[in-house]
């Protein structure tokens, strides 16, 4: 009897024993156990109850790589890419798509229908129809183009190469440049990591410039004068993120300002001397390692974002 | 040669003698040369391929492992299984690439309420990543390569919110060039692999200078 159990006993140990064995051979992830893994998850989560809007539609671009998006005062939009440049109307329906020789970094209309493109180290312009009405000379062999504004007949072009801002006449000759250090006239200079440097011409009329390594917007006269910045560095939803944001931005309302941003990709809006005011979308509404989120305004006041990755203008209008 | 059937015996007799001979200077070759070479076995999973003669374990020897960036996943495995304590595997920083952020994603966590260098805010467990104002508003970062333990924190969160100028690499300075090397074994994502022991760095981002990669 006695032996009956020693041995009921070994048994049942062997038994523990070989399921200790196999469960630490085949379930024990020592990833799971990592001290040392980051994980960025949470923050891409991001603060959805701070998002008031929506994204209503989408709209599919069809071309191979898309790089800039602007509207005009009729409602179409206008979308630049390689080679290629789309017009579709305010439903998404295509009006006319025509080629181009390269890439289109940036695009913006005038409000006589012209189309500025900034292609690599120079402009060209064309109409609706896809017709060339001229091509200008190039800003030098180091310039990127990455944003254009245009106003009256000033037109100004933001260099991320060059790291400044050029102002043309329509006509094509340059009429100076804005942003260049100088500490005279308390000019920080535009510090730029990273080939996104965007900016725009406000309702009151001054051009605001991104200052993305400052993580920050300035303010300028259309002579170079600073009047005055705004912005702050922060991971957290109320500033801009990593090394350089933000990477685009549009006006809504005539004054506030509507950013995105790379690294932690979000849409916000902000008041014009830079308060928070609200998430329009949240990083998990993007793919992960999204750049270049352009933005533009339409005349019914929704926010068009370019989604580079996913090739489409995604609309986002306020929440009812 | 009395017939056809003759003849050919004998050719039969020589092949197969030739063959015999043939292998057996081969294998003598070896022993006396190369050790006890187990055919078909590669010099990565030989254990006698630091002390074997033969040319292609000499060529093994040419080469050391390192790690490939483009690969690496950031899962921190290369601080604990590493046989060096604390690991061959260091994050090197390529300075050509940085863009000297104020908000460094690879020097501060992602939650931090300030951007200082205090200990609370500082993403590296060990404090191995030193920050020095530059001018307004640039800031250098170094690393304490004693302090580093390769858990490659500092890498992801430069990836992810800078230039990914943070790297790791094991450093030949510390690497014992393991036959088989322990972290390559538990890397998931199969960044390890051997490279020529003349050019033992895969640095990326600075192709057009390369030397750079000598000053590593």
């Amino acid at each position: 009897m006695k032996q009956k159990i020693i041995i009921i006993s070994a048994l049942a140990l062997l038994l523990l024993l070989i399921i200790f064995m196999v469960k630490d051979f085949f379930f024990n992830n020592p990833g799971n156990t990592n001290p040392y893994q980051f994980e960025l998850d949470n923050i891409r989560k991001g603060d959805s109850a701070k998002a008031v809007f929506a994204e209503t539609q989408q709209i599919k671009t069809s071309l191979e790589e898309i790089h800039g998006i602007a509207t005009d005062t009729s409602g179409k939009i206008y979308v630049s890419g390689k080679d290629s440049v789309a017009i579709f109307d305010a439903k998404g329906k295509t009006v006319n798509k025509f080629r181009i020789a390269g890439t289109a970094q940036c695009i913006a209309v005038s409000e006589n229908g012209k189309i500025f493109l900034g292609i690599q180290d120079h402009i060209e312009i064309w109409n609706n129809r896809g017709e060339q009405l001229a091509k200008w000379a190039s800003l030098g062999t180091d310039a990127v183009l990455t944003s254009i504004a245009v106003k009256g007949e000033n037109i100004f072009i933001a260099d991320a190469g060059q790291k400044v801002v050029y102002r043309c006449h329509i006509k094509g000759y340059l009429l100076g440049k804005i942003g260049l250090k100088d500490p005279a006239t308390g000019v920080p200079g535009f510090i730029i990591p990273s080939p996104y440097f965007d900016l725009g011409i406000s309702k009151d009329g001054n051009l605001w410039v991104v200052n993305p390594g400052r993580h920050s917007f300035e303010k300028y006269k259309f002579n170079g004068t600073l009047l005055s910045s705004w912005g702050k560095a922060s991971m957290a939803t109320e500033g801009f993120c990593g090394c350089c944001n933000p990477s685009n931005f549009a006006f809504i309302n005539d004054s506030l300002f509507v950013t995105s941003e790379k690294a932690i990709e979000r849409v916000k809006i902000y008041s014009a001397d830079g308060t928070f005011l609200c998430v329009v979308a949240t990083p998990d509404q993007f793919e992960s390692g999204t750049k270049g989120l352009d933005l533009a305004v339409d005349k019914q006041n929704r926010i068009l974002v370019l989604d580079p990755v996913k090739k489409m203008i995604r609309i986002f209008e306020p929440k009812k | 040669m009395q017939n056809r059937r003759d003849f050919l015996n004998l050719l039969c007799r020589g092949t197969i003698l030739t063959g015999l001979a043939a292998t057996t200077g081969v294998l003598a070759y070896r022993s006396v040369k190369g050790g006890n070479c187990d055919l078909g076995t590669s010099c990565n999973n030989c254990k006698k391929s630091e002390s074997c003669d033969l040319p292609e374990a000499a060529l093994f020897r040419q080469t050391v492992w390192q790690l490939d960036p483009t690969k690496c996943i950031q899962c921190g495995r290369c601080a604990e299984n590493c046989v060096m304590s604390p690991s061959a595997v260091k994050v090197t920083h390529v300075y050509a690439m940085c863009g000297y952020c104020d908000l460094c994603g690879g020097y501060l966590k992602p939650d931090t309420k300030n951007i200082s260098t205090a200990a609370e805010n500082q993403l590296c467990p060990t404090s191995a990543i030193k920050r020095k104002f530059v001018e307004d508003p640039f800031y250098q970062y170094t690393i304490d390569e004693p302090l580093c333990i390769g858990c490659a924190k500092c890498v992801k969160g430069c990836g992810a919110f800078g230039n990914g100028s943070l790297q790791l690499q094991i450093r030949h300075d510390r690497c014992v060039n393991c036959n088989e090397c322990s972290i390559a074994r538990n890397c998931p994502s199969d960044a390890f692999k051997r490279v020529p022991a003349n050019k033992p760095y895969l640095l990326q981002g600075i192709e057009a200078k390369p030397e750079e990669k000598n000053k590593v």
